[in-house]
């Protein structure tokens, strides 16, 4: 628990393996990640999904994720072989109802006395790393490649560290250490996670998020301006002062506009530059990985997107998750060191329920 | 299907497939072959990278096969962990003819265009349905069996709030708070015997925002000293508080809270995962209805209020022609008559009543 620093820039370096004998050159080819999942397919099983869920009073939606997550995993190739998800729609049901429960509770007391609200609030702090923690167990457990399951090892007191300890520490610095703080979560969930009886390992230093940090923050910043100089220009013409007419309103409006439109588009910037930076600084054993998205095209298909789903009333929304997701499944490779035959399983209790539903709903996944 | 018998005898058909034993990652080259009930995989014997041939006999009741998807490789996996991918769909789904395999409901509902469009258009008449008939009938018989203190404790503090930020004390000189007061307490005392009326309490204040009265659902009815002098009629006044009464004996409030949670649960449901904000906009536009639906019931309580006395409804109507007045003018009531149904519209409601 002591170890707050490492020393920026100095990786972890992987155990090595007791069989890594100098591997002769000619290492195997890169095996693109591939997603066969289309719109047209998925838009089916979103709407019977909706219908059902409607249907149900939203019973059925836990089913629905289950059918919704095996599409998604069994579409994902790579090396010629494509995931599984094995989630049970009942112990996600159950964590749904849980949550369901914890957030009526906490809608309830807001509504009755203040003071109660808080006392949830507060217990709802306490108990959500926990939740995460046994959500990301479920998530890992139910997922497997090659006949062989993931898992999560991490334990509760690292996780109340990361979802806890240091949010309240980023808080009470005026969010300074935000960067610091994102590294060391996707550093516990990376290195905690295990394919089989193999390791990940993740060596993302915590410089590494401030630069990436701070050159999202520059892009964001440098477009800011560009619509201020552009557009706005448009609002604000020098020596025309006095005459303030329609077209300077629909100018400023058109700003505005713009300057939302803007912002909305640092989720995919971030998710990006996040999930480049993120996958390009993990590995599996001696295995790497790369990601290669391109924030640019990144931002257009999720601006793309929800022009789409605007016009059709939300019709395009399958299409647009698919959309995405193939992008970004495709951007990534493995980069194997060897033999991908050699994993073998480990046997562990599976992961429990109710943290499933917790995160879901609340939606925690910054990358993939 | 009985056919299964007779197939056994034929040449049982083969797949390609992919074998993994869910103990190593190792991906062993197989064919799958049905004959009768049992499933028989094998290694080729020309694939040299087996080290070991691989033979297994199961029972295809034991096997589970994973729903069919247009692309994706189908898995079928054995009661241990192990199990087969296979790549060829069209000769997979041969095999699966022969063996009692059927798809379920919901695949052949997801693997259909027809039966896609059909829950698309079963989903929007679900919707409108709800929308229009069930959400309004539930959320009002909630509204009825709740006990009025839970009301009255979610109210509690409203009225604070808004001394605080858009209200004064009123201006109005007492004897005329009063005369008020003591009138319209008289007048629903003739509206007791239809429908019990609910505690209330009027409430005189001076506005920042220009003419309005509302109900709170502490049981609260504020009115401002402005809609007291631009009405400058007692009995507009009267009709004004037997409207709003008509919101705290008809449960508004607490309806249009559940409705309102309602339609924005299900709009974060459908859209929140595209932006919050989007997912608000059509919120606020289906509340609109719901808002309207319950002035329309608020105006009928004040209409049979009024006709229980032997008032003129004239009086009531004029109540929407002054306000009315005052929109056109651009003056400063919106906030009373937006999310309301237009003025003009009222006024000829309250006067074709009956």
């Amino acid at each position: 628990m002591s170890d707050t620093f490492n020393q920026p820039g100095q990786p972890d370096v992987p155990a090595s393996p007791s069989f890594s004998a100098p591997v002769p050159p000619a290492p195997p080819a890169v095996e693109a990640f591939s997603f066969s999942g289309r719109g047209s397919e998925y838009f089916r099983i979103w709407i019977v999904n909706l219908l059902l869920s409607v249907v149900t009073l939203g019973i059925y939606s836990a089913w629905a994720k289950v059918r919704r997550l095996r599409y998604f995993y069994d579409n994902t190739t790579v090396a010629g072989t494509s995931f599984e998800y094995h989630g049970n729609p009942m112990a996600i049901l159950k964590g749904r109802i849980v949550t369901v429960v914890l957030l009526f509770g906490y809608q309830f007391a807001i509504r009755f006395n203040p003071l109660l609200a808080l006392l949830v609030l507060i217990a709802a702090g306490a108990v959500l790393p926990w939740l995460i923690w046994r959500s990301l167990q479920f998530k890992l457990y139910n997922t497997s490649y090659r006949g062989i399951r993931f898992g999560f090892r991490g334990s509760a007191a690292g996780a109340y560290k990361v979802y806890l300890w240091l949010p309240l520490l980023t808080f009470f610095t005026l969010y300074l250490l935000t960067p610091f703080t994102h590294q060391r979560i996707k550093r516990f969930q990376h290195t905690e996670s295990r394919f089989g009886a193999s390791h990940f390992s993740f060596n993302g230093s915590v410089g590494a998020f401030y630069k990436t940090y701070l050159v999202g923050f520059g892009i964001y910043l440098a477009g800011f301006i560009a619509i201020l100089l552009t557009v706005g220009a448009g609002a604000y013409p020098f020596g025309g002062a006095g005459e303030f007419e329609r077209t300077h309103i629909f100018s400023f409006v058109l700003v505005i506009l713009a300057l939302y439109a803007w912002t909305f588009l640092m989720y995919p910037l971030f998710l990006t530059l996040m999930q480049n930076l993120i996958w390009n600084h993990t590995r599996l054993g001696e295995h790497g990985f790369r990601s290669e998205m391109r924030w640019g095209r990144m931002m257009f298909i999720a601006f793309t997107n929800i022009v789409g789903i605007i016009c059709t009333l939300g019709l395009y929304t399958p299409f647009a998750q698919i959309r995405a997701l193939r992008y970004r499944v495709e951007s990534m490779s493995l980069l194997p060191a060897g033999s991908l035959d050699e994993f073998i399983a480990d046997n562990e209790p599976s992961g429990s329920t109710v943290g499933e539903g917790m995160t879901d709903l609340l939606d925690f996944d910054l990358s993939l | 299907m009985r056919t299964a018998a007779t197939t056994s005898t034929a040449t049982p058909v083969q797949v390609a497939a992919f074998y993994f034993d869910g103990k190593t990652s190792r991906r062993h080259v197989v064919t799958l072959e049905v004959t009768g009930d049992m499933a028989r995989i094998y290694s080729s014997r020309e694939s040299p990278a087996e080290a070991e041939l691989i033979e297994r006999v199961c029972p295809i009741t034991q096997l589970r096969v994973s729903e069919r998807l247009s692309r994706a490789a189908r898995k079928v996996t054995y009661p241990d962990g192990a199990y087969l991918e296979i790549q060829d769909q069209g000769a997979f789904a041969a095999l699966l003819e022969t063996t009692r395999h059927r798809d379920s409901l919901v695949v052949r509902m997801q693997q259909n265009w027809r039966a896609t469009l059909a829950a698309a258009a079963a989903l929007v008449i679900l919707l409108a349905v709800s929308y229009l008939y069930l959400l309004p009938a539930a959320a009002g018989l909630i509204a009825r069996t709740l006990p009025a203190s839970v009301e009255r404790r979610i109210g509690a503090g409203a009225l604070d709030f808004l001394d605080k930020h858009i209200l004064a004390p009123t201006a109005l000189p007492a004897a005329q708070r009063a005369a008020i007061s003591t009138r319209f307490s008289a007048l629903t005392a003739g509206m007791n015997a239809v429908e019990p009326i609910p505690p209330y309490e009027i409430v005189f204040r001076k506005s920042r925002i220009g003419p309005n009265a509302f109900a709170l659902p502490s049981g609260q009815i504020v009115l401002t000293d402005e809609i007291v002098k631009l009405l400058n009629d007692d009995d507009a006044v009267m009709g004004v508080l037997a409207h709003e009464l008509g919101h705290l004996q008809r449960r508004h409030l607490m309806r249009r809270l559940i409705q309102s949670s309602a339609i924005g649960a299900a709009a974060t449901v459908l859209f929140g995962d595209v932006s919050a904000v989007i997912a608000n906009i059509p919120t606020v536009l289906l509340d609109m209805k719901y808002s309207r639906d319950v002035e329309r019931e608020a105006d009928d309580y004040a209409i049979a209020l009024f006709k229980a006395n032997g008032m003129s409804r004239q009086k009531l109507a004029y109540v929407f022609e002054k306000l009315g007045e005052k929109e056109a003018a651009g003056g400063g009531v919106p906030p009373y008559l937006s999310s309301h149904p237009a003025s003009a519209e009222r006024v000829q409601r309250i006067l074709n009543a009956h």
